[in-house]
């Protein structure tokens, strides 16, 4: 205990280190890390994202080749555009690694043309995956799918979400126009918290986002799952893609990717992916993501590569659909 | 359901949650007092040091830090009128013009006692609403946050009489302001001319240092000499003065408390509005109107009540769904959500334990610093006796380097000098900078919930009356609104009819 203590404190002092860091040479590779590596998340600190890091960052630690303390650095912004903009322009040593949401971010340059480009980015893996599904709030007389589908012939049916450029309201209108449900979308909740609770308090209809949040507000008896987006629906009693005969619903997903900045030296890029991948099988963290349910899903640096691929060519194919704003 | 708020007592009355109780207490109070840096910035700082440490311990640490920060804040916006934290903004108001009569240890007591009695006038409110907690939240949506924040704009609006059109012309400002950055609604940057710092946003506690903090400084440059004008009142400071002239203003405690734990229950609101809408209340209820803004004791009180009332309430929204009011509670997230404690309606039920324990921390932690507070009044008080030559540049380092150390950007300092400037400038043309801050806090909400309002009901405006919360929201704002026009009426004719009856 006291030796975490300790270790603990070095994390806080090393905070003002980090900024710093980002902008030195390059060391010799050989001797990686021999400073403080600044973690980046692009959300404020208690999301989604930062928990992830912040749970995963200490075992990341105790698998680098050299001692060296991970800070979790949190730069909000912009959906993400703006972490994704300084990640890019760091120097690429190893010592500013990043969370990425794809393919919200990919939505982020698509929108903005900002000044990074994810196809470049140094790509160390993947670290948790989420799909997605359909809940309406408990007090709503919406029963099913059908129930919704009958609704949107009388009008559009209302949805709750972020902004456009969210990866949310993306998976909101894909998903609404694959089970053909017309959508119209209440937008500008800031996060997956704010839209599942207006979708419970009734600002909408219903609202489509990743699993394991429907899964804890319908705990609570806040809201009822209708279906959840995978080929064998996860949830007792919800709907799944193979049974509304949509299975490009499974396509949908929350990927939590983690990324270097681009022309990150091989042998760097091996050694953080092989902390990161250590890092997720380390027991802490098992412990951690059974606790609050979170998944977690690693995958390697060309498979994450691979995902990004993926993700992008489906966004690219649903670009047409994502027009209709309100 | 007795049993279960004392359970949460007997966890905390251990030796090790208590050690880390007083320990989070001393850290908030220091990292309150200091501009800048205030309850985030502590918690996520120990952020990794709870690593270490039990679930039950790491939430008496930060409730230790959380109730204590409010009391920290409030000894700089007095002294040097510089609020610690954002909510103790509006405690400067009249706060800062006491201490410039010699009387900043007769304001600190007050702080210090309201903050005390708020806080456990906001305990007692919340254990009772705690087992409706969920409906209670689930009351306010888009057209409710609207004319939430309307109403806010409109009470300070009145609070500036006299000043009405200078008050416009600072909120309108505000609201410009407010509104650079990322639009929510239809997910794009704007006013930004290119700037990357501005994409979240002109931050708000970087602007209020420069707006409170270094205008101040620079003013009292140009002036010269101490903050206190008379030396021989500081030195008479006694420390319970300020404490019976709370007592001797129950009301006002008690408005200022309700109001903290409603505004606190509300999801996103914040502490900045509980005590900006507690001191308007309190200016808009009392009989001498006037003597607000040149040091009335009462306020003084009505903030800091809301202020600390506001922390138990203000764990509903955060608790039961995730959505924290204010930074501090967003970070306080980040740490239950690190001890596996993940927020949701669940949690108001499977975790009672833990959160009667924290409110009961967070009440300890406000009385005990309300405790050390009242114990440095006197030494305190002093710093108003400094001279300005150096005074001044040390606030404004401190300040700079408070703004700085948010979140470590330059972009921050930037701002709070500019609004330094700004500041200044406003003081010596006497342009009212409450509306400037109440416009920077509740644009982008009345913004972002007026648009989704209007596409709920699908562009007709019947939606801001026809659900109960709103319509007695709005007819709030009719009568306020309407108020000085009645009175004046009601003045004219009462007049007349002494007139009337003086004419034969």
């Amino acid at each position: 205990m006291p030796n975490m203590h300790r270790r603990s404190l070095l994390v806080s002092l090393g905070l003002a280190g980090a900024a710093m860091a980002m902008k030195r040479p390059v060391f010799a590779a050989t001797n990686f890390p021999a400073k403080d590596i600044a973690f980046i998340i692009p959300d404020g600190p208690g999301g989604g994202f930062d928990s992830y890091v912040r749970a995963i960052a200490p075992a990341m630690e105790k698998y680098l080749p050299h001692k060296a303390t991970i800070v979790p650095t949190n730069v909000p912004g912009a959906g993400g555009a703006r972490a994704a903009t300084e990640i890019y322009r760091a120097k690429p040593d190893g010592y500013t690694i990043g969370i990425f949401n794809v393919p919200g971010i990919y939505i982020q340059q698509e929108r903005h043309h900002t000044g990074f480009d994810v196809a470049k980015f140094s790509w160390l893996g993947r670290v948790g995956v989420n799909q997605y599904g359909l809940a309406v709030g408990e007090k709503s007389p919406i029963k099913s799918v059908s129930d919704l589908k009958a609704l949107s012939k009388q009008r559009p049916v209302k949805f709750t979400s972020t902004g456009p450029a969210g990866t949310a309201y993306n998976a909101t209108l894909i998903a609404a126009h694959l089970l053909g449900i017309r959508a119209q979308l209440i937008t500008g909740y800031r996060g997956s918290r704010e839209y599942v609770m207006a979708a419970v308090r009734g600002d909408g209809d219903a609202v489509v986002t990743v699993i394991p949040t429907l899964r804890r507000m319908a705990a609570g008896d806040t809201l009822r799952i209708l279906a959840t987006f995978e080929q064998h629906s996860s949830v007792p009693g919800a709907a799944d893609a193979t049974a509304l005969g949509a299975p490009e619903l499974s396509q949908i997903s929350l990927q939590r990717l983690v990324a270097a900045p681009p022309g990150l030296p091989a042998d760097i890029k091996a050694a953080l992916a092989t902390a990161l991948s250590k890092a997720l099988a380390d027991s802490a963290v098992v412990a951690w993501a059974k606790k609050v349910d979170a998944d977690v899903a690693p995958e390697t640096p060309d498979q994450a590569a691979a995902t990004l691929h993926d993700q992008i060519a489906f966004y690219t194919k649903w670009k047409p659909y994502l027009k209709t704003s309100n | 359901m007795m049993h279960v708020w004392l359970s949460g007592i007997e966890g905390l009355l251990q030796l090790k949650e208590l050690t880390f109780l007083a320990l989070g207490m001393i850290i908030g109070l220091i990292f309150g007092a200091i501009p800048g840096i205030g309850g985030s910035t502590a918690l996520a700082l120990l952020m990794p040091l709870t690593y270490g440490l039990e679930p039950f311990t790491a939430l008496a640490l930060s409730g230790g830090v959380m109730g204590a920060v409010p009391m920290g804040g409030s000894i700089t916006a007095i002294l040097l009128n510089a609020p610690g934290t954002a909510p103790n903004a509006a405690t400067c108001l009249d706060g800062y013009p006491l201490a410039q009569q010699g009387k900043a240890g007769l304001a600190i007591g007050a702080a210090a006692s309201a903050n005390s009695l708020g806080g456990i006038i906001g305990t007692i409110s919340v254990l009772a609403v705690l087992p409706i907690a969920k409906e209670l939240v689930l009351l306010f949506g888009p057209p409710e946050f609207f004319l939430l924040a309307i109403l806010g704009l409109v009470v300070v609006a009145t609070t500036s009489r006299g000043k009405m059109l200078r008050g416009l012309v600072t909120g309108g400002f505000g609201l410009m302001v407010a509104f650079i950055g990322y639009n929510d609604v239809v997910g794009d940057v704007r006013f930004t001319y290119g700037i990357e710092y501005l994409w979240d946003g002109v931050h708000l506690v970087p602007a209020l240092i420069g707006l409170f903090a270094v205008a101040e400084m620079m003013n009292l440059m140009v002036k010269g000499g101490p903050v206190a004008k008379d030396a021989g009142t500081v030195k008479v400071t006694r420390m319970m003065s300020g404490v019976i002239e709370t007592f001797r203003h129950p009301g006002t405690v008690l408005r200022g408390s309700i109001v903290g734990t409603v505004v606190g229950a509300i999801p996103g609101v914040g502490g900045v509005v509980a005590s900006f809408l507690s001191y308007s209340l309190t200016v808009q209820a009392s009989k001498d109107q006037e003597s607000f803004g040149k040091g009335n004791i009462k306020g003084v009180i009505a903030p800091e009540a809301a202020i600390n009332a506001k922390d138990g309430s203000a764990l509903i929204p955060t608790l039961a769904f995730g959505i924290p009011g204010s930074a501090e509670m967003a970070v306080f997230l980040g740490i239950l959500v690190l001890h596996g404690l993940q927020p949701g309606p669940l949690m108001l039920v499977q975790n009672q334990t833990e959160i009667y324990g924290l409110v009961w921390a967070l009440t300890a932690s406000c009385i005990l610093a309300s405790c050390i507070g009242l114990v440095l009044v006197r030494p305190l008080a002093m710093i108003t006796l400094i001279e300005s030559e150096v005074l001044a540049p040390v606030v404004i380092c401190i300040a700079l380097i408070g703004s700085y150390a948010i979140d470590g950007q330059i972009g921050n300092v930037v701002v709070s000098a500019v609004f330094g400037v700004l500041g200044c400038l406003m003081l010596r043309f006497d342009y009212p900078r409450l509306t400037v801050v109440v416009a920077l806090v509740l644009g982008g909400m009345a913004e972002r919930n007026f648009h989704q309002s209007m596409i709920m009901g699908d562009g007709s405006w019947l939606i801001f009356a026809t659900r109960w919360v709103s319509g007695i929201l709005l007819a709030s704002i009719i009568i306020l609104l309407g108020s000085p026009v009645l009175r004046a009426l009601i003045r004219r004719i009462r007049k007349q009819t002494v007139v009337a009856a003086g004419a034969p």
